[in-house]
């Protein structure tokens, strides 16, 4: 039997032909996306300026760590760095079990990683840019938090710790 | 079924389905996230009229946080809330009011009388611009802190450290934008786009194109 005489359920095609449809339309739209609108992520009003970004009386990393902004509630702005030794500023920060605390990192050089251990906060912390998200700590203990990308040779060392304390 | 009517239905799925993805891709519309209510608060101004946040009910109103007795060189808070008012013109604003609010958290020392003389001595519009604070700590912490999520805190020599915040409200008490950090993008420049953007909501958003925005807020298309 030839495939032109081939029976195919009239079903089962129209379904083929809306899965093929279905295909083009992602590729098309991802490549539209991508090619003719120009992927940027984030805008330039996300972006903040590496070289002055941890010296700036008006910026926060200027001064960074902790902020209780209301009982319960901070916001952890924090400066990861390679220069002059691969560390976070600050190294530790301590908070009351039940805190909401919402960080905000940036990177003063080079690429760098932020996850903190038991969570699901694990992003990327790229010059320039300010990665932010907000977690709950509904359990006392220490959560370190280390440098999940090759930033250099102090990579290894490059680590921190959130102190939960009951 | 009717073969006609099967195909008519997969053609309206595509179309709903094309529509969607080039309403995301080309985002005819552009509006600002709805972030959270903004708070209530009761507070006095630098006239002694009391200022709550019904009273700016209908209008945008662009709310900052800082103390006076701020040594220099402190925060441009100040300067960046007068260019901003200086360059208003250039948002069309159309029918929407427009208001700005400072609000001191060092009642102790910014009482109405001092606030009237700060706001003499830059210069303020105070038919737009309004100082307020209350002589309640504990109440203006939690406007501040737990409403606006600025932070703010007294140091032991009586100043305060703060990141300097600004956050824009709707007509409807909404916070529809935060503004923390300098970026590249200077803070007067964004906060006028936004404004913009939030004005043009405002004036189209009824009858048929308030789908049209709502489209918008569900697509995510929110302006950079």
């Amino acid at each position: 039997m030839s495939a032109k005489n081939m029976h195919i359920n009239v079903y089962e095609r129209n379904w083929m032909i809306f899965s093929a449809i279905m295909l083009v339309l992602f590729a098309t739209a991802v490549s539209v996306a991508a090619f003719g609108m120009g992927i940027q992520v984030p805008a330039p009003e996300q972006r903040v300026d590496p070289r002055t970004v941890a010296t700036d009386p008006n910026s926060p990393w200027s001064n960074p760590g902790l902020r209780e902004v209301s009982p319960g509630r901070y916001d952890a702005y924090i400066l990861a760095h390679a220069i002059p030794n691969w560390e976070y500023l600050p190294k530790e920060i301590t908070v009351p079990v039940g805190s909401r605390v919402s960080f905000y990192v940036t990177s003063s050089d080079v690429q760098h990683g932020f996850n903190i251990q038991n969570t699901n906060a694990n992003f990327m912390v790229l010059p320039g840019q300010v990665s932010k998200l907000t977690i709950t700590f509904k359990n006392p203990g220490t959560y370190n938090f280390i440098c999940t990308e090759y930033c250099g040779v102090g990579h290894g060392v490059m680590y921190g710790a959130i102190i939960v304390t009951p | 079924m009717n073969k006609y009517l099967l195909n008519g239905v997969y053609s309206l799925l595509a179309l709903i389905v094309i529509s969607a993805f080039a309403f995301k891709i080309f985002q005819p519309i552009q509006v600002l996230p709805r972030i959270r209510l903004s708070p209530a608060f009761d507070m006095l101004d630098q006239d002694w009229m009391r200022l709550t946040n019904e009273d700016v009910r209908g209008q945008m109103v662009l709310y900052t946080f800082t103390y006076t007795n701020c040594p220099s060189p402190c925060h441009d808070i100040d300067k960046t809330m007068q260019e901003i008012q200086a360059r208003l013109s250039e948002a069309d604003l159309g029918e929407t009011k427009m208001s700005f609010i400072t609000i001191s958290f060092d009642p102790q020392i910014d009482s109405p009388l001092v606030l009237r003389a700060h706001a003499k001595s830059i210069d303020a519009d105070t038919d737009q611009w309004k100082f307020v604070t209350s002589p309640n700590e504990a109440l203006l912490k939690t406007i501040i802190g737990s409403g606006f999520h600025a932070y703010y805190e007294k140091t032991p020599d009586n100043s305060f450290t703060f990141d300097p915040t600004f956050v824009l409200v709707d007509g409807w008490g909404i916070i529809r934008g935060e503004y923390k950090y300098q970026t590249e993008v200077s803070t007067a420049d964004r906060i006028l786009r936004h404004i913009s953007v939030l004005a043009d909501e405002v004036q189209n958003s009824s009858g048929p194109q308030k789908v049209a925005y709502e489209a918008a807020h569900l697509f995510l298309c929110y302006a950079p």
